[in-house]
């Protein structure tokens, strides 16, 4: 009786694992069945030459090369607040807060985790509308403003994976900061930190994913179908998400739509080479903090 | 003939320590002498880690711990009590009174930071001053031929002796005034373990130590003051003399066992 539970049991996560890859599988398939022949320069640049296009001394109008650098610096500049800030929020409730604060912060996290993103990209507009009714009559949406919704959107990710990787350190390895006479703060940069850094990057690298696709977000507080490249911080931007969107909601040739499927390769693309440079960072400085 | 104690290292007076409301330590006193060296033995769980630990406040590591009592230490001359609210810093007083567990616990890095992270972030020590300090302190332990060549390996791949002496160098190079060493030899073959053995009596004329042993017969040939445990409590502390009385020995460890 027992053997065959076991069986059931082994084959159903054999058949789970299977499907899952299956589906990763047929979705990229499919992205490059009918994306991959639309990837060329004129999808990138339109009729601009590419250098042109690359060193900014013309505009393009037609490709996505605005878009993904738009896309490219709201990951940027999104990462810039949120790692940093979730990774000190994770730091704080592991280590500093007291059990009553530990749970009361964390269900604030859990509540920031379970916003739905058009929600965020609301707060954005409403922020905004009131800063022009205050503060910062010129203020409009732009890329520092969605930057900052989107932050705030993936900060859950890395304050609770920075929380968990930092509260999986066993006892064993944790007293040995006192034992060698460092103090709480030096121990936590210079011990639990690097151990817990692989646990991290996950949260970086989801939070990077998701600011990389979400589109409710921008589409409130600073998205535009052709703005041409990002100009600033305070100006509005394109990116691949909204591209995609507007591709294949407005399409009128198929033509158009096999750019939508190619715009899509390009921003998984696009993410992928963002999680390897993580990835490849992280197993860098694992390698350096390990010796020295 | 006792010897009067004049300026006694360490002294414990009535030290209580609980867990969780249970009581490990209960009123334990005892006066520790520089250049001798001290052992303390008892059944398993009878609080000798917790003593140890008490000694550098390593128990408040652990947050359903309380102390209560005495725990004075000389350092710079001075007997300081280490829990009154003037004493020195944590992280002061755990580089002077050193500690070395029970289970060899090296940090996950490799040999070599294992011995120079504590050195730089604490001490701020650089360049050829760290790498002396760290030569220094790997032949103390009669680790440096072993490991000379392979300092940047993880120290992980140490056998259990080597990570044991690792731990004991990485506590020497902090510079303490106090070694608490927890069963030492525990994990460690009949070689290393004389090499340990004969480290703790090299070492006991500059720094004063306190050594937990398992074992009757080690406690025998290295102690030059025992105390006994049983249940968090001193039943019995024996010198010199009396250690080298075997009819004796035997009779009081019958007694206590
Ligand atoms: N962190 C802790 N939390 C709760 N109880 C503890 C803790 N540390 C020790 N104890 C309890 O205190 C008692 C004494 O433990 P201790 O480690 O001091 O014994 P020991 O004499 O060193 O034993 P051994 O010879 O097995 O190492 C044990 O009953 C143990 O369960
Ligand atoms: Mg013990």
């Amino acid at each position: 009786m027992k053997k065959i539970a076991d069986r059931c049991l082994v084959g159903f996560a054999w058949l789970s694992a299977g499907m899952v890859t299956l589906a990763a599988v047929m979705l990229v398939g499919f992205l490059l069945r009918r994306g991959l022949a639309s990837i060329d320069g004129s999808l990138f640049f339109g009729e601009t030459h590419w250098l042109d296009a690359v060193s900014g001394r013309a505009p393009v109008f037609e490709g996505i090369w605005p878009a993904l650098m738009g896309t490219l610096y709201l990951v940027l500049v999104s990462s810039f607040v949120s790692i940093p800030v979730g990774i000190a929020s994770g730091v704080y409730l592991a280590e500093y807060a007291s059990k009553r604060v530990r749970a009361s912060l964390g269900c604030a996290v859990d509540l920031l985790a379970g916003t739905p993103s058009i929600v965020m990209g609301l707060f954005g507009f409403a922020l905004i509308l009131l800063l022009r009714r205050t503060l910062f009559p010129q203020a409009g949406t732009s890329l520092a403003l969605a930057a900052l919704c989107i932050a705030l959107l993936v900060l859950p990710y890395v304050i609770r994976t920075t929380q968990t990787a930092l509260q999986a350190i066993p006892v064993h390895l944790r007293i040995l900061g006192p034992v060698c006479g460092l103090s709480g703060l030096q121990a936590i940069v210079h011990i639990l930190l690097p151990v817990a850094s692989r646990g991290i990057l996950s949260g970086v690298i989801l939070a990077m994913g998701r600011a990389a696709e979400d589109t409710a977000v921008i589409l409130l507080t600073g998205v535009v179908a052709q703005a041409g490249m990002p100009r600033g911080l305070w100006e509005r931007f394109e990116a691949l998400p909204f591209r995609i969107y507007y591709l294949a909601a407005e399409h009128q040739t198929r033509r158009q739509l096999d750019q939508g499927f190619a715009t899509s390769l390009v921003l998984l693309l696009l993410t992928s080479t963002l999680f390897l440079t993580a990835f490849m960072l992280q197993r860098r400085f694992e390698k350096r903090w390990k010796k020295w | 003939m006792e010897k009067v104690v004049t300026n006694p290292a360490i002294v414990v007076e009535e030290l209580c320590v609980e867990f969780s409301g249970k009581t490990v330590l209960e009123n334990v006193s005892l006066t520790i002498l520089p250049a001798e060296l001290h052992v303390i033995i008892g059944p398993s769980g009878s609080g000798k880690s917790t003593l140890l630990r008490a000694i550098n406040r390593l128990n408040e590591f652990f947050p359903n711990c309380r102390t209560s009592g005495l725990v004075r230490i000389r350092l710079d001359g001075h007997l300081v009590d280490i829990y009154a609210r003037d004493a020195p810093p944590l992280p002061e007083l755990r580089r002077r009174v050193a500690m070395v567990f029970q289970t060899p616990a090296v940090l996950p890095f490799s040999i070599e930071k294992n011995m120079t992270m504590p050195l730089k972030v604490t001490l701020g020590l650089r360049g050829g001053e760290l790498r002396e300090r760290m030569e220094w302190a790997l032949r103390q332990v009669g680790l440096w031929d072993e490991v000379e060549a392979r300092l940047l390996d993880e120290a992980t791949t140490l056998s259990g002796g080597q990570q044991q002496r690792l731990c004991l160098a990485r506590a020497l190079a902090l510079g303490p005034q106090v070694l608490l060493v927890d069963e030492p030899t525990a994990s460690l073959d009949f070689r290393a373990t004389e090499t340990i053995e004969q480290l703790l009596v090299d070492l006991k004329d500059r720094y004063t130590i306190i050594a937990v042993s398992h074992s009757l017969s080690q406690a025998r040939r290295l102690a030059d003051r025992l105390w006994v445990l049983r249940e968090g409590r001193v039943m019995q502390q024996m010198n010199r003399r009396q250690l080298q009385d075997a009819a004796l020995f035997q009779e009081i460890i019958d007694n206590i066992f």
